[in-house]
């Protein structure tokens, strides 16, 4: 089931209704009955994927609390990592490496005889799995106790508002809130109302709205022009923001409709002044979880130059496979992860000619926002392309051949110019509200006043309704 | 504890009076912004806004899809001395023109000839269909056409008035809310870099009975009027007409529903300098096109 459908408007009055008439055990089983049904919507067979890892986990939760022996404890937490990451590499990554062998195989002159399976990939997986993980990791650092109802915890892995897309909220933040007894609050319910607005305006108004335009361009770059190419690929880096960021809002709106608090997932990344500053901006819950339970135990920055860069690439590698089984999205992780040495080389010369030319801090900020946000455009063009399948290396190529010929570069070679003004509208309308926001925190504001509550919801739907693509196009972090 | 408990208390009343009253502003608004809207769209310059507010009358009535945009109207009416109309627009369906030429006939004196690309029969279009539904309070054949073809959308824009005005054609409108479309054309010369690769493009055409069905109904229509009708096939890129397919079998089936020769133009340029694209002359195109057509008396 998919937030911006028919049947999620249904599914979730049905569930709100309920929700606050029942309390205590009633009401972990409604979520978790609700949670199962919202992801059964969807395939009910993969249910039993998220039943499986969710008894295994608890189990082995169980068994590492309850046990003093440092290498049964040790025992227990690696299979329930080698479980999970099984799990998630033979539905997401086996086609894949299959067929990545079978190519290399072929290159050195042999001919494979072996089949590749069709599986399908069950949506959330990736989320879900690593959510389920940080349990049974935090139990075993004796960061987290352990949880001992069942039912509690189940609930706490197919709780439905981030089941499907995250935000991946950790044991230790959210299984402690399931304890509570959340009354019904009418200022928790505006402001979660408000932030599922503002979601379902960046999904359906501005992401679907983009969509069809990049989707053209990346189908066949060859036949557009430079600017045409250009404005793709920036269309691209925001439907991909207002895409994501989007489902996070919606996510989290609803969540604190239900008197949940989770983190925030996004802050105006497209704003970084810098790649390290960015992955604190941008999917927040994926990076912080890379950031715990990979880059700081790989040593973090902590064992010298040559180990952080090291460190910080292979992080980046694995969160770009970690998006989507292809090399492309590999390569993206690649860039960004060259990024993160290459401004560690960068920034202090940066910084010495700031200071020699004694530039203001505006045109600091703004070249530094510039080149970041630039490069990481480049490196959209592989994550977008990474989609096509064998095709997305050219295709990517394709893209940026044609951006850098400079053929065409007028608006009045652009076939779809109404699109083009459309989503520079949209656009415009986003960055005014994200922008004005540092200063007047919209979503707080309209909590002070029901005539500015009733006027900012009524101009979102308006805005929905004149703007927005209804065809209940899935979100694009449902694939990975 | 009971399961449902219903506690009205003043404090939640007041919630509740809030958010009636936000719903009948969210309506109030709809209902006024899309008022404000139509009469924007009605009183633009836009083709269809002019067919719809009673200012399309013409000697001439043009209608095609993308390439129909080739009659290009300021030449022809310079070179004639007749009056246009041109319904054409990009991806326009055969059974999207039959309701504009029906609706045409209707409310309009005869026009003396109706020229028609037979190509409008090559697949249908609901994403350009459901652009229309703000002229579809002004025309029942294209309301209906829209709540046959797209009955979730027609639900949609009962229940909102904004969202009859959340597409393209809505943009177009406003663009030439002071402005006259009659030189819309893709004027631009083909890149040299497609030119050699003319024969690695090809073009699937399709041919749709019923869309021939829904041309002949507008022929028959505009021949019961005292219309003549022309139906041509306009040109293509030289070399690029072998690589659509169907394009011979679209011109047998539409002869033989309409009974009258389709005029076939599809080589009739030669020069990769009088085109846009593959499927597209330019303004030079269509100026020589125009030509040819006055001189084989299609157009006076």
């Amino acid at each position: 089931m998919i937030f911006n459908s028919l049947p999620f408007l249904i599914f979730a009055s049905v569930f709100f209704l309920l929700y606050f008439q029942v309390r205590g055990r009633g009401r972990m089983w409604l979520i978790l009955l609700a949670g199962y049904f919202f992801y059964g919507w969807w395939d009910w067979r993969f249910l039993s994927l998220i039943a499986f890892t969710t008894v295994m986990d608890f189990t082995l939760g169980l068994y590492i609390d309850r046990s003093e022996n440092q290498t049964q404890r040790r025992a227990a937490v690696v299979v329930s990592i080698v479980m999970n990451l099984t799990f998630l590499g033979f539905f997401k990554y086996f086609n894949f490496f299959a067929d990545s062998l079978a190519t290399l195989v072929r290159s050195l002159g042999m001919e494979p005889s072996w089949t590749t399976l069709n599986i399908i990939l069950p949506v959330g997986i990736s989320f879900y799995t690593f959510q389920s993980l940080s349990y049974t990791v935090d139990v075993y650092r004796r960061k987290l106790p352990v949880e001992r109802d069942f039912i509690k915890f189940a609930a706490f892995v197919s709780l439905f508002p981030q089941l499907m897309a995250g935000p991946i909220v950790r044991a230790y933040d959210l299984l402690p809130q399931m304890s509570e007894d959340k009354k019904f609050e009418w200022r928790r319910w505006n402001s979660g109302l408000g932030r599922v607005l503002w979601g379902f305006f960046k999904k359906v108004a501005i992401a679907d709205s983009l969509a069809p335009f990049v989707d053209q361009i990346f189908a066949a770059p060859e036949t557009f022009g430079s600017l045409h190419l250009l404005i793709g690929v920036v269309f691209y880096s925001f439907q991909i923001y207002c895409d994501f960021s989007g489902y996070s809002d919606i996510a989290i709106g609803l969540a604190r409709m239900m008197g949940f608090r989770f983190p925030e997932n996004f802050r105006t990344p497209y704003f970084s002044r810098s790649f390290s500053e960015f992955w604190t901006r941008w999917h927040i819950s994926l990076s912080s979880w890379l950031r715990d339970y990979l880059y700081i135990p790989l040593g973090g920055n902590r064992q010298g130059v040559v180990k952080t860069y090291r460190n910080n690439m292979i992080t980046m590698l694995l969160g770009g496979l970690w998006h989507g089984a292809n090399w492309a999205f590999v390569f993206w992780g690649f860039l960004h992860g060259l990024y993160l040495i290459l401004q560690r080389l960068v920034s202090p010369i940066w910084r010495s000619i700031v200071r020699v030319l004694r530039l203001p801090k505006f045109v600091d900020d703004g070249v530094c926002i510039l080149a970041v946000y630039t490069l990481t455009l480049f490196a959209w063009i592989y994550f977008r392309a990474g989609s096509l399948g064998d095709a997305s290396f050219k295709v990517a190529n394709q893209v940026i051949m044609g951006i850098l010929s400079g053929e065409q570069f007028s608006f009045g070679a652009i076939i779809n110019k109404f699109q083009v003004l459309k989503g520079l509208l949209l656009i415009g309308i986003l960055l005014t509200v994200e922008i004005t926001n540092f200063r007047w925190n919209w979503n707080e504001r309209q909590l002070w006043n029901p005539a500015w509550r009733m006027a900012a919801f009524a101009a979102l739907l308006w805005l929905i309704a004149f703007f927005g693509t209804f065809g209940s196009n899935a979100f694009i972090y449902f694939q990975f | 504890m009971p399961l449902f408990t219903f506690n009205f208390n003043p404090y939640i009343m007041k919630h509740f009076i809030w958010y009636a009253a936000f719903l009948a502003m969210l309506f109030t608004g709809d209902r006024l912004a899309g008022w404000l809207l139509q009469r924007e769209t009605m009183a633009s310059q836009f083709r269809y806004s002019q067919l719809y507010s009673g200012r399309a009358g013409a000697d001439l009535l043009l209608v095609g899809n993308s390439r129909g945009l080739t009659f290009y109207a300021p030449y022809i009416e310079q070179a004639t001395g007749q009056s246009t109309c041109n319904l054409s627009y990009n991806g326009l369906p055969m059974d999207v023109a039959n309701v504009l030429i029906q609706d045409y006939l209707e409310h309009y004196p005869a026009p003396k000839t109706l020229l028609l690309d037979i190509t409008m029969c090559d697949r249908a279009n609901n994403e350009l269909l459901a652009g229309f539904a703000m002229y579809a309070p002004f025309s029942p054949r294209l309301s209906g056409l829209i709540q046959d073809s797209l009955p979730k959308m027609w639900g949609g824009n009962q229940f909102s008035h904004l969202t009859r005005f959340n597409n393209e054609i809505f943009q177009r409108a406003l663009f030439h809310r002071r402005k006259s479309d009659k030189d819309w054309l893709l004027d631009r010369v083909i890149s040299p870099k497609l030119v050699v690769e003319v024969a690695q493009h090809q073009y699937p055409l399709e041919v749709h009975p019923q869309l021939v069905a829904q041309l002949q109904v507008a022929v028959q229509a505009a021949q019961a009027k005292g219309v003549a009708v022309q139906l041509v096939i306009s040109p293509y890129f030289p070399g690029f007409a072998q690589h659509v397919s169907n394009l011979d079998a679209l011109k047998t089936a539409v002869e033989q529903a309409t009974g009258l020769p389709v005029h076939d133009y599809r080589q009739a340029l030669s020069d990769p300098g009088d085109f846009g694209d593959f499927m597209h002359p330019n303004r030079a195109g269509s100026i020589h096109y125009i030509d040819l057509l006055r001189k084989d008396g299609l157009l006076p």
